[in-house]
């Protein structure tokens, strides 16, 4: 039998084409982005303040840390498990505060239901200002206030995570269907039972969904709370660091590590019963 | 849903009852109960000390009289540079992060990679992920030193364990058929990915870059607070110095500059899209 | 030269999907695939271009066994087999010209291909396939926004750019309309007979497989339970091959005759 050899491609002709991949405006695009990014980045590293030297170094030196790192002192496991207790604590308590604070937030501050101009301007001005102020500037500024310890972290964990939910949850309040509501009115209730048996119903999946989600974020989130005296782990963790405890230092993170795992699986197993 | 909780009774009325959310009974309760006493440790442990909380009031007080009105000019230069330098930590720090996520996130989608490279990809994004950029921050700073060094490299692995992930699921969402279809023409496993993979992440791997920009400077805004460079380390100083006036000019220009930063993100994310 | 000898293939831990198949070709016309779905025709296909890896047997092209190659060698051996999908498999966010070009991708080093730079040969190739299934004014077109029909016309084109030695086709026409199912046959048979290339084409409509295949094979269960000319294919073989299969009554009778 012949092989299977085919002969090269014939009858299709003799004619040469001269392509490129992109058109001349789509080249110009792509050249004056690429411009545009490589000024940036010139200027970024001809002015940023860094040391050259110490850059040259850093490889040998996180080594270093990382060498006197190992292994991981189990003996520190039993100061770490309290306050590792607390962290979750302190953000389940202060996610908890914020949902309750943030639902009237989220009703007030959505376009379509808020009552009148100013009550939609002061949510969103609460909502702003929560979600632009890291948790951690919250903790300094409550560790100020109510001095030293968790309630400081507690606080602050709800104020950074109200205007988070307050937002998303305000958004879903804004693109629900109109509908129900419209049908409620028609029948003659009140504002009272339009919020609970119209809008509730629409925004819960997403109010169930933030709200887990705050809360896995706020674990991560609480973890460096102590650092400026606002309870949990990261207390520990500093003072570890200051005493050059590496091997103390290295178990906070793997505990750290293991307990925002924790939360992941915690916050999956959840989401997947409610949604 | 439980049915069961509707009957019609013997004289043919219906008994309505709302369905439980939880229909097993031992669960609903069970959950009920351990919730309760979890919150009453929970709180009890929160050392709530009213008297604590009264004088706090007064220090409160004296906190806010002091920042109002802001104070813009006194250290307006140390400002200035602060905020400089946090864009600079910002726009390094996301470059060099996402050209780094590529190769981790590709190590870490399953479809793409054999099991050991997989493991060894799931595990470097899971560390990156779960360290808050607080705590890199202050393990940087001891080892290469206070400033915006250690604030890039913090945030360069803030944005491997967010942005690896996220192209890991991005790789992992993949139709796999063109990448059939490119190995069937007898390429090769790189070319195979510049062909068939990269052109279906593309368009989210620019949205996720968008995005980290505007993440890595609300992040940069803290991590000077150990120690790790930009105006958390002007604030920081300022909270030290009692100097509450500069404090709440950062802060206000910290929400402006986030807020301009979210929308410009936003609108070069639809552009790009 | 096509040879496949004892060919089995399961997937995890379930029943073959392909149990011991016998098969070969040397001609170069056309062969239609037939059989209900899970019959096994597309794990046959893909079997011969090492998609999909078989557990054991032989299958021989040119005498070299496809099972036994490894890295460059593989890629050597697939770009001589040529490959048409059911999906069309298009990288949608490219254009049609990087498509078409992609066929080549076997050929050209790795930096090349990566940025684009073929050899003008290829280029002009590929224009000219483009033009022969009448797609030229696409060309820089992305290939998402092509319809259905058009994106097989590439896929064709694609496959052909290989200058295989071969042509596989996975149910090439089943997700088109019956019109346009028609245009694409018609395509690929008479392109594959300019050009003296032999095709494994599996197709879940006899009809169709009647009308342009030479020779016809029937798969049933992972075996193969019938190989001939079309017109030697029977009511009672197309039983055999569909019998207690959904599809049996609309092969029977095809084109809305088993309406009721």
């Amino acid at each position: 039998m012949s092989s299977l050899t085919s002969g090269p491609l014939k009858d299709l002709g003799k004619e040469t084409y001269h392509w490129q991949r992109y058109t001349f405006k789509q080249r110009m695009g792509r050249y004056s982005a690429f411009v545009v990014v490589a000024l940036l980045l010139y200027w970024t590293l001809s002015t940023v303040d860094v040391f050259w030297p110490w850059v040259w170094s850093a490889p040998e030196e996180i080594n270093d840390m990382l060498y006197r790192m190992m292994p991981p002192n189990p003996r520190a496991i039993p100061e770490i498990i309290p306050v590792l207790i607390e962290t979750i604590n302190i953000a389940t308590i202060g996610t908890l505060f914020a949902v309750i604070i943030s639902l009237p937030i989220a009703y007030f501050g959505a376009r379509n239901v808020s009552p009148n101009k100013i009550t939609l301007a002061i949510a969103r001005v609460i909502i702003v200002a929560s979600r632009s102020i890291n948790t951690l500037i919250w903790a300094l500024l409550f560790v100020a206030i109510l001095g030293p310890g968790p309630m400081a972290g507690v606080v602050a964990i709800a104020f950074r995570s109200i205007g988070f939910m307050g937002k998303l949850i305000g958004e879903s309040i804004e693109e629900m269907d109109w509908g129900p509501v419209e049908a409620l009115q028609a029948s003659g209730s009140g504002q009272g039972h339009i919020v609970t048996y119209a809008i509730t119903p629409q925004v819960m999946p997403t109010f169930w969904a933030v709200a887990i989600l705050r809360w896995d974020i706020n674990i991560r989130e609480s973890t460096v709370l102590g650092m400026v005296g606002a309870g949990g782990i990261g207390m520990l963790f500093q003072v570890a660091i200051d005493l050059f405890r590496w091997n103390t230092v290295s178990m906070v993170l793997v505990s750290i590590i293991l307990v925002v795992l924790f939360g992941e699986v915690v916050t999956g197993m959840v989401r997947r019963k409610l949604i | 849903m439980s049915i069961a909780a509707n009957t019609v009774n013997s004289d043919g009325s219906f008994l309505w009852k709302r369905p439980h959310f939880i229909s097993n009974p031992l669960l609903r309760y069970g959950l009920l109960v351990f919730s309760v006493v979890y919150l009453m440790y929970a709180f009890g442990t929160l050392e709530i000390n009213f008297s604590r909380v009264m004088r706090g009031i007064p220090r409160a007080m004296q906190i806010f009289s002091g920042a109002i009105p802001p104070d813009f000019t006194s250290r307006g230069s140390l400002i200035v540079t602060g905020f400089i330098e946090s864009i600079q930590i910002t726009i390094l720090s996301t470059t060099v992060g996402v050209l780094l996520s590529i190769p981790f996130g590709f190590m870490a989608a399953r479809n793409i990679t054999i099991l050991p490279v997989y493991w060894v990809g799931r595990a470097i994004i899971i560390v990156a992920r779960s360290l808050h950029p607080v705590v890199l921050g202050v393990l940087f700073v001891k080892a290469v030193g206070f400033g915006a060094f250690a604030g890039i490299l913090t945030l360069i692995i803030y944005t491997l364990g967010f942005v690896g992930k996220l192209i890991a699921e991005a790789v992992e969402e993949i139709k796999y058929g063109q990448i059939e279809a490119i190995r069937a023409t007898g390429a090769g496993y790189f070319t195979i990915l510049i062909y068939a993979v990269f052109p279906q992440i593309m368009p989210r791997l620019i949205g996720l870059s968008m995005y980290q920009l505007d993440i890595n400077l609300r992040a940069s805004t803290v991590i000077g607070l150990v120690g790790a460079g930009g105006i958390g380390n002007t604030l920081n100083s300022a909270f030290g110095r009692y100097d509450y006036g500069t404090a709440s000019a950062i802060l206000l220009i910290m929400i402006g500059i986030i807020l301009i930063a979210e929308t410009v993100s936003g609108k070069l994310r639809r552009f790009t899209r | 030269m096509l040879e496949i000898k004892d060919l089995v293939k399961s997937y995890g831990d379930g029943q073959p999907v392909l149990k011991g198949l016998n098969f070969s070709t040397g001609d170069k016309k056309l062969t239609a695939v037939i059989g209900s779905s899970g019959a096994g025709k597309s794990t046959m296909l893909r079997c011969i271009n090492r998609l999909v890896t078989a557990d054991s047997g032989e299958i021989l092209l040119d005498g070299v066994d496809m099972l036994k190659l490894r890295g460059k060698e593989l890629q050597y051996a697939r770009r001589k087999i040529g490959m048409i999908f059911q999906a069309y498999n298009l990288v949608d966010r490219l254009t049609v010209m990087e498509n078409v070009l992609s066929g080549r991708l076997g050929y050209v080093p790795f930096l090349k291909g990566a940025l684009r730079k073929f050899p003008q040969e290829d280029i002009d190739r590929a224009y000219q396939l483009l033009k022969r299934v009448g797609l030229s004014q696409y060309v820089n077109k992305r290939s998402d926004e092509l319809s259905g029909g058009e994106r097989q016309r590439v896929g064709v084109a694609r496959a052909l750019m290989q200058n295989p030695q071969i042509l596989l086709a996975d149910e090439p026409t089943a997700s088109l309309d019956p019109k346009t199912s028609e245009r694409i046959m018609e395509l690929i048979a008479r392109l594959t007979d300019e050009l003296h290339l032999p095709v494994l084409i599996n197709l879940h409509n006899v009809a169709q497989a009647k009308h342009y295949a030479a020779r016809i094979v029937g798969l049933r269960d992972g075996v193969m339970v019938f190989d001939g000319k079309p017109d030697e294919l029977t009511d009672e073989h197309l039983e055999l091959i569909y019998t207690g299969k959904d599809e049996l009554n609309e092969q029977l009778h095809p084109e809305g005759e088993s309406e009721e």
